[in-house]
């Protein structure tokens, strides 16, 4: 098969994983592939959950054409084909036209696959919601999904070569401690001491990086009527779905879709560093953040008793917001 | 020119995949092309009558009988208990083609102890 080679330009020179740096791998394994595609989904979820929150796009479902829904499906495929030569999804660039196109296709669809996926939690698509409505909300809110795929590598990716750096510089790093031990008589106590600070600090970190993370995003959703509607609409057993749904982005976001800063969580220590405890207090934690920005926008006033269910609403970009937070930090 | 290695198996499943989810996508939106000519056309029927406390309500389908979406849709409930008549109206926002939405109205009034119609008085063209 013959391929077309792209233009480097503009073209990040960085890799992060990539057996030949700058270059598209080739025979990949289930594995990598398969973290490709949860990095692709992983930053359309960044980018497009905000606007999974908008009522307008909703409806914008219901009476968009046949025709109007092609035009934008063939302009996000321009936009991924170009996203594709630079960023993209992948640990290291699309090289060949061939591979871009392949990339691009993959990538509308992992950004519909998750557009959809988003919208049955949200109940915005149901069993009863009509063919033409469904898909019509389908495409139009898959528009930032399919840019955040496009730019999944850029959106997380710092310079590997720091990012070690930090990881020893702050003692977060799995091999800090023992070379601290090394270095003096004392230095188990003094490397036990400096372990638990290690650990305060990195424990204080995730608190707030996921504080910060979810004020972000939660911040221009929190005053808006869409989450009392979804709230009001939403039955006790599908708030277990949002929860559950959550969780799964949270985990995936940071520990299995491998941005920058996924092996160096890995290897933190603390009381919660462990992936699933940490997940399960930081989704804690963004639900405290959705609670005081429901309160702040004075949405949680009346009824009461719909107050918990509007927290876990608001709590899915919230998390997402708290994952992204805490990989920048 | 740039060799390339032959694609794993990894790699030909997440494309096949991925190109028949596209290809499924454009195949629906593809079918709604010749359909999408009918005018949209707003029908309202009652569907249960139940008592609440002091009220009765009254469910109403509104249902999008045409192709082309139907915005603004006014339904309006006319309940006439002897001499008496009493109107309730809802509003629709957005009712799409084939799509059918359930409003409640609530009268004082028992409804089966006169008569009561509902209709769709209007809707606007999105």
């Amino acid at each position: 098969m013959s391929s077309v080679a792209l233009p480097a330009a503009a073209v990040p020179a960085r890799d992060t994983g990539g057996p030949s740096p700058g270059r598209r791998r080739q025979g990949q394994s289930w594995s990598e592939e398969g973290r490709d595609l949860v990095r692709a989904a992983s930053g359309g979820l960044l980018f497009g959950v905000p606007l999974l929150y908008t009522m307008e796009v909703w409806w914008l479902g219901s009476h968009t054409s046949p025709g109007r829904m092609l035009v934008v499906l063939a302009a996000l495929f321009g936009i991924l084909l170009v996203l594709n030569a630079t960023a993209g999804f992948r640990r290291s660039r699309d090289v060949t036209l061939v591979e871009a196109v392949e990339d691009s296709v993959k990538g509308i669809a992992v950004g519909v696959v998750m557009t959809a996926f988003v919208l049955v939690v949200l109940r915005q698509v149901t069993l009863e919601t009509p063919l033409t409505n469904a898909i019509g909300s389908v495409v139009n809110e898959s528009i930032p999904f399919c840019l955040g795929v496009g730019v999944a590598r850029l959106l997380l990716e710092g310079d590997p070569g720091m990012a070690e750096d930090e990881g020893g510089a702050d003692g977060r790093g799995g091999g800090h401690g023992a070379e601290d031990g090394s270095d003096g008589s004392d230095g188990a106590n003094a490397s036990t001491g400096q372990s638990d600070e290690a650990s305060l600090r990195t424990n204080a970190a995730d608190i707030g990086g996921t504080a910060l993370g979810a004020i972000v995003i939660g911040l221009s959703i929190a005053p808006t009527d869409e989450v009392p509607m979804l709230a009001s609409a939403m039955a006790p057993s599908w708030q277990v779905v949002v929860v559950v749904a959550s969780l799964v982005i949270s985990y995936t976001v940071v520990f299995i879709a491998g941005f920058s800063g996924q092996d160096r969580r890995r290897q933190h220590q603390g009381l919660f560093q462990r992936p699933v405890t940490e997940t399960l207090v930081t989704y804690l934690v963004a639900l405290v953040v959705a609670a005081a920005l429901l309160w702040t926008f004075q949405r949680d006033l009346t009824p009461a008793d719909d107050l918990l269910t509007r927290v876990i609403v608001l709590g899915l970009p919230a998390a997402v917001g708290g994952a992204v937070g805490r990989l920048a930090l | 020119m740039t060799s390339r290695q032959p694609r794993s198996p990894a790699e030909w499943a997440s494309l096949i995949g991925s190109a028949a989810i596209v290809f499924f996508v454009v195949a629906l939106i593809v079918v709604q092309i010749p359909g999408e000519d009918r005018p949209a056309a707003p029908t309202a029927r009652v569907e249960d009558v139940r008592r609440v406390g002091e009220a009765f309500h009254v469910e109403v389908a509104v249902r999008n009988r045409g192709d082309r979406t139907a915005a603004q849709v006014q339904v309006t409930a006319d309940l006439t208990v002897g001499e008496e008549t009493s109107t309730a109206e809802q509003t629709v926002d957005f009712l799409s083609g084939g799509e059918e939405q359930q409003v409640i109205f609530v009268f004082d009034e028992d409804p089966s102890s006169g008569e009561l119609r509902v209709s769709v008085t209007g809707f606007a063209v999105p």
